[in-house]
């Protein structure tokens, strides 16, 4: 299958992301995903498009969020490019460790890291942050065939 | 997000339904749980079951409310949480930190 491919541009408006959110399940069900899946990669592009817009842009309207999300037969890519001066997203307090659980924000990248399989953040001055999501659908459960039962 | 409240006992249980995500969901928790603690009701249960899934700002929100609760004297525990919800609560620990039941009956008398 060719790659099928979808690009956005936002503002940096938190009420568009439920858009990239839904954009991001039909290219993963496309992709030949479950629904469980689906929604994984739906929430990891929508965390990282939260913390572009948020963090990136600093929530300046005027600043744009870039959005390309790709589906092969088995995979799908979301690349999420902000305008922002960049962060580092390994100083991020751990949301998991001690007291920092009861922290009430923090926790979108452990997300981003859980439901998909490889994330890259690549920052460049004056560029801003681009985060590279990619997952990969899961192999098939090999199908049990009962013995007498019918094909 | 759907909320409704209902009371057994002296237990207010809030059934949630939808998502509860950023600017949205988040929002209505926020503002129901306060305007429950406002009423002076300090026994919260939050029913999950019909929670379809939640992003880190409604984590957040669901982290805040225990805090507010607790700053009160009050308690929020969890009823229910779906699927999703659950993988959630695990991912962050916060399986830890709430109190969690899979039956009302049970929830209810916990107080």
């Amino acid at each position: 299958m060719a790659a099928t491919t979808v690009r956005m541009t936002l503002e940096s408006d938190v009420r568009l992301v439920d858009i990239v959110h839904a954009a991001s399940e039909t290219m993963a069900h496309l992709a030949g995903f479950d629904e469980d899946d689906a929604l994984n990669v739906g929430i990891a592009v929508r965390e990282a498009v939260i913390n572009a817009i948020r963090h990136g842009n600093g929530s300046d309207r005027a600043k744009k969020v870039g959005i390309v999300l790709q589906a092969t037969s088995n995979t799908v890519k979301a690349r999420v490019k902000d305008q922002g001066p960049g962060f580092d997203p390994n100083a991020t307090a751990d949301p998991t460790a001690g007291d920092n659980v009861l922290n009430t924000s923090g926790r979108g990248i452990l997300l981003i890291r859980a439901f998909v399989d490889r994330v890259d953040f690549k920052f460049r001055e004056g560029r801003g942050m681009e985060v590279t999501l990619v997952k990969k659908r899961a192999a098939a459960k090999p199908k049990t065939i009962l013995a007498g039962a019918r094909p | 997000m759907k909320t409704t409240v209902r009371m057994v006992g002296q237990v207010a249980v809030v059934d949630l339904s939808g998502k509860i995500t950023i600017g949205e969901g988040d929002v209505v928790l926020r503002d129901k749980i306060q305007e429950l603690l406002d009423q002076g009701h300090q026994k919260i249960l939050l029913n999950l079951e019909k929670v379809s899934y939640m992003d880190s700002a409604g984590i957040g929100e669901l982290v805040a409310c225990f805090k507010r609760a607790r700053e009160k004297g009050g308690t929020v525990k969890l009823l229910r949480p779906s699927g999703k919800v659950e993988d959630l609560l695990q991912l962050t620990k916060l399986w830890e930190v709430f109190e969690i039941f899979a039956d009302e009956p049970q929830a209810t008398a916990s107080y």
